[in-house]
């Protein structure tokens, strides 16, 4: 009778889904999902299909900064595209960390130079906003460029 | 007396053979009228031409930007099935690149994949594609490229197994496989989607990597830009017909959005070597950029499990 205790809670382990914050390709894959809807915004606006008020500006890059300072430690050994057929991380990734490194470092730059354009409102007009915002979206291609593979 | 016949009979098979292998595979440039014909190029509209083609892609030093983009000193490795292709230095220089051709050097090598000492050129020289070109817009980028910085060291040849090592059999691959017929048939009524085919099929010479290949190396018609292995070797190259996996769902305004500012309608962005490709679409013409998605709109949908065992 000892033993079923033992065995149902090693069933239970065995069965428990993992918690999100283990699952790292679901969390990056959730963050960089957060700033494409951002660019999608971003885009909207610069193409006249959405109208501007500025907290539109300020939600958008504040969700870009928010994964230009966390995305970086989404990364565990083992989680490239070869590996897990989920992620298009490239395995590069791991083989030239400070490449990609410096990628991230570019994106939260170019972010951090947004938010103080923007001040604590955000940009105040349209053009204001597409001034802040073209530099950031411009970092998304150098680093797909290099680190993404496509399935 | 019958070894004797038996002998003569193989030495001129032998013969007739060699004769047709050499006749058959023959080097053959431009017809003279063409060549006659070639206008005096404008270099300005020759570094259009430039980018569509994405010549600095490969004749540029692997990862160039900005300004070093044109400095043509080749040197990219593309490894194939057959062996190691390495891009020649293409910049002006008089002994290292093309500096001493003359313009109908240069369009016999563009259009007709033959060198100015008579030679056949691989392939992977995408001659394939640049032999549906205006000769016009042909003689416009020579006249471009003699605008641009000499850079000095030649690179090597190819490094292939046998028998593709041997370059006339070349010959035998172009009589089979290299054509100016377009790829697609398209109503005379649609001058913007005729015009994107030849940007396109012509200078963007796009199907070269988003159509798969046959064994022999030759693009599969009947696969027309369903996608293909990537030839960098990671990933996929994507399929762009409006069939199962393609971009079906996306309109003509997406794509040329899409050419100009690398952003999909999901907001995604552009990655891979497309990155480099968009660079250059991002210089073109507006209504360049109009005129190829046009035509991908048009293109037969084809799924992407269509090339190849290796499936999606």
């Amino acid at each position: 009778m000892k033993s079923l205790p033992i065995g149902f809670a090693a069933l239970v382990a065995l069965c428990h889904p993992a918690f999100a914050q283990d699952d790292a390709v679901a969390v990056r894959k959730a963050l960089m999902d957060s700033v494409a809807a951002s660019a999608a915004v971003s885009g909207g606006v610069m193409k006249g299909e959405i109208d501007y008020v500025p907290a539109i500006g300020k939600a958008a890059i504040e969700a870009i900064n928010a994964t230009a300072q966390s995305y970086g430690f989404f990364f565990p050994e083992g989680t490239d595209g070869e590996t897990d057929s989920r992620s298009t991380a490239s395995p590069k990734i791991w083989t030239d960390r400070a490449g990609f490194d410096a990628e991230i470092a570019k994106l939260q730059a170019a972010v951090g130079a947004a938010r103080e354009a923007g001040g604590k409102d955000g940009p105040a007009d349209a053009a204001a906003f597409a001034a802040a915002i073209e530099p950031v979206l411009g970092t998304c291609r150098s680093c797909h460029e290099g680190y993404r593979i496509k399935r | 007396m019958v070894g004797l016949r038996i002998a003569v009979g193989l030495a001129l098979a032998v013969l007739v053979g060699g004769a047709a292998f050499y006749i058959l595979t023959m080097p053959r440039g431009l017809p003279a009228a063409t060549l006659a014909a070639l206008p005096e190029g404008d270099a300005s509209h020759g570094e259009t031409v430039f980018w569509t083609g994405g010549c600095a892609s490969c004749h540029a030093a692997p990862g160039a930007q900005g300004d070093d983009l044109l400095r043509l000193g080749g040197g990219l490795v593309i490894k194939s099935d057959f062996g190691d292709f390495v891009s020649p230095n293409i910049s002006p220089h008089p002994e290292d690149g093309v500096g001493g051709w003359s313009p109908a050097d240069f369009a016999n090598a563009m259009q007709r994949g033959v060198s100015p000492d008579g030679r056949h050129y691989y392939p992977a020289f995408p001659y394939t594609s640049y032999i549906r070109m205006d000769p016009a817009d042909v003689a416009d980028l020579w006249a471009f490229l003699q605008t641009l910085p000499r850079v000095a060291g030649a690179q090597r040849g190819p490094d292939l197994a046998f028998p593709f090592n041997i370059r006339r059999g070349v010959g035998l691959w172009k009589l089979a496989f290299l054509t100016d017929a377009p790829a697609i048939a398209i109503d005379s009524a649609y001058t913007l989607a005729l015009r994107g085919r030849y940007l396109v099929e012509g200078p963007g010479h796009c199907a070269e990597c988003h159509t798969p290949r046959n064994r022999a190396g030759a693009l599969d018609r009947s696969a027309w830009m369903a996608g293909a292995p990537n030839p960098d070797g990671e990933g996929r190259i994507p399929n762009i017909t409006g069939g199962e996996g393609g971009i079906g769902a996306w309109s003509a305004g997406d794509v040329a959005y899409y050419l100009e500012t690398g952003f999909t309608p999901d907001f995604d962005s552009v990655g891979g070597s497309m990155a480099a490709v968009q660079r250059n679409t991002a210089k073109l013409p507006g209504g360049d950029r109009n005129a190829i998605a046009a035509y991908l709109k048009l293109l037969p949908p084809q799924s992407s499990g269509s090339w190849g065992a290796a499936g999606p």
